[in-house]
């Protein structure tokens, strides 16, 4: 044990700044990987090899990644270029290895607080759609919402003058590999266009259909689900895929520009012309009374919603002979949607 | 046998709920009813983010099922009486203005017995 500690195991002592300081980035001796020069550039010329694979596999597949990739391949081999003297180039998969003898679990970036500040910056400020920041950050939609909430938050205890571990979350994400912030050409940090998985899909179906039938995967999804939408109409970014589709049809940039902006407006015209009808039905629905302490809505409903028994979901009220499910076991009470 | 408006407390201990409800006077109040016309949340939620308005309190209400009710002679219970009134289907029972006028008149009557006793 000793020996390893005065040995090759010296340089955890004090630990590098800016690194996972996992094991693996270090050989035998207790050489950092990336410091020496020529197995780098192996490792290097190896990555950006498979990139290139990734970016062919990418190109069938969808639209909107691809750019960026690009783009962090030429950031790469740009550190690579410049790495001749201190600054050490950045820990790539084999680095971010936290466990020597699993080699299948590989440390996962995380986003940098420059990162979450634009992306609040563009939703709250800019006003951006959610979509918007996510297909051009490369952040899922899910993580957008979840830090622009998180954000709002730490303002307004900022606002308040609670304490916040700005230290303590600095030292962490110090040991963590993060995505950066790059204005102009942002680097993806994560695939936003999965696919989920649908309940109808997870059996095998084996579906003879005649050669004469024009079966499309619109007809497929059907014969698992009279529901089941085709995947290009389930992935998160659909807007992604008609952007691919009109690359196809040799549309050039400029045009798929044009033909973006005007679906995007478009889209905002219609949200608009929904909220205005939400807030007119609102309005000739809800009453509001003002007393000295509150304010009362009155919502007119229908009697007629509890149904002939008495006891439809969709009726209004407690129900009567309906016991509570409440402390039941298994019961999930955590709220599953956000109102 | 008469027919009343009134409220049935649903929900938890400290979080009460009512159901509005039309049901024959003498019947218990958690008793199945003749119609449930609304729910009454009686514990405030704080205003929507932009506005800093006042609480809210929802109700939900059947106003025609609950005009009809009137119409037949139901009596709405004094807390029934208050909520209907919001929505002016019953006079209100006590507002500022009527009180201030009768508290007047009293002074009025009062002054005019003292003037005489002298």
């Amino acid at each position: 044990m000793f020996r390893w500690l005065n040995g090759p195991g010296s340089v955890f002592r004090h630990p590098l700044p800016g690194s996972t300081n996992y094991l693996n980035a270090y050989d035998r001796n207790g050489r950092l990987h990336r410091a020496k020069g020529p197995s780098l550039e192996k490792t290097e010329q190896k990555r950006e090899k498979d990139q290139d694979e990734d970016d062919d596999d990418e190109e069938v597949d969808e639209d909107g990644e691809i750019i960026p990739k690009k783009t962090q391949k030429i950031k790469e081999a740009k550190i690579v270029e410049t790495k001749d003297g201190p600054p050490l180039p950045k820990e790539n998969t084999e680095d971010l290895m936290p466990f020597p003898l699993n080699r299948q679990f590989r440390s996962q970036h995380v986003l940098s607080e420059e990162l979450k500040d634009a992306i609040y910056e563009r939703v709250m400020v800019e006003g951006q759609s959610v979509r918007n920041v996510s297909a051009v950050l490369g952040v899922e939609m899910n993580r957008v919402g979840a830090v622009v909430r998180l954000k709002a938050l730490e303002k307004e205890w900022e606002k308040q003058g609670k304490p916040i571990a700005v230290s303590y979350a600095k030292a962490v994400l110090r040991m963590l590999p993060s995505t950066p912030y790059v204005p102009n050409d942002p680097i993806t940090h994560e695939s936003i266009n999965d696919l989920p998985v649908h309940r109808a899909t997870e059996i095998q179906i084996f579906h003879p259909v005649s050669e004469s039938r024009h079966f499309t995967r619109r007809d497929a999804g059907r014969v698992f689900d009279r529901e089941l939408k085709p995947a290009e109409d389930r992935v998160p970014h659909t807007e992604l895929v008609q952007l691919q589709k009109w690359r196809h049809e040799g549309i050039i940039s400029e045009e798929r520009q044009r033909l973006q902006r005007e679906k995007d407006s478009k889209d905002v015209q219609s949200r608009k012309v929904l909220e205005r009808k939400r807030k007119e039905r609102e309005a000739r629905e809800i009453k509001k009374v003002e007393t000295e302490r509150s304010e009362f809505r009155f919502q007119d409903i229908r009697v007629e919603s509890v149904g002939r028994n008495g006891r439809s979901q969709d009726g209004v009220g407690a129900r009567y002979g309906v016991p509570h499910q409440d402390r039941k076991k298994g019961q999930i009470k955590i709220p599953r949607r956000v109102a | 046998m008469v027919l009343k408006i009134r409220l049935a407390r649903f929900g938890k201990r400290n979080a009460p709920f009512y159901n509005i409800v039309v049901a024959q006077a003498r019947t218990a109040r958690n008793s199945l009813p003749l119609e449930v016309l609304g729910t009454y949340d009686p514990i405030p939620r704080p205003a929507p983010p932009p506005g800093d308005g006042k609480p809210i309190k929802e109700i939900k209400l059947d106003t025609a099922r609950a005009k009809y009710w009137l119409g037949v002679g139901a009596q709405p219970s004094a807390p029934a009486w208050r909520l209907l009134s919001m929505i002016g289907l019953m006079e209100p029972k006590y507002s500022i203005q009527k009180m201030q006028q009768t508290e007047a008149e009293q002074r009025a009557t009062r002054g005019a017995d003292t003037s005489e006793g002298r």
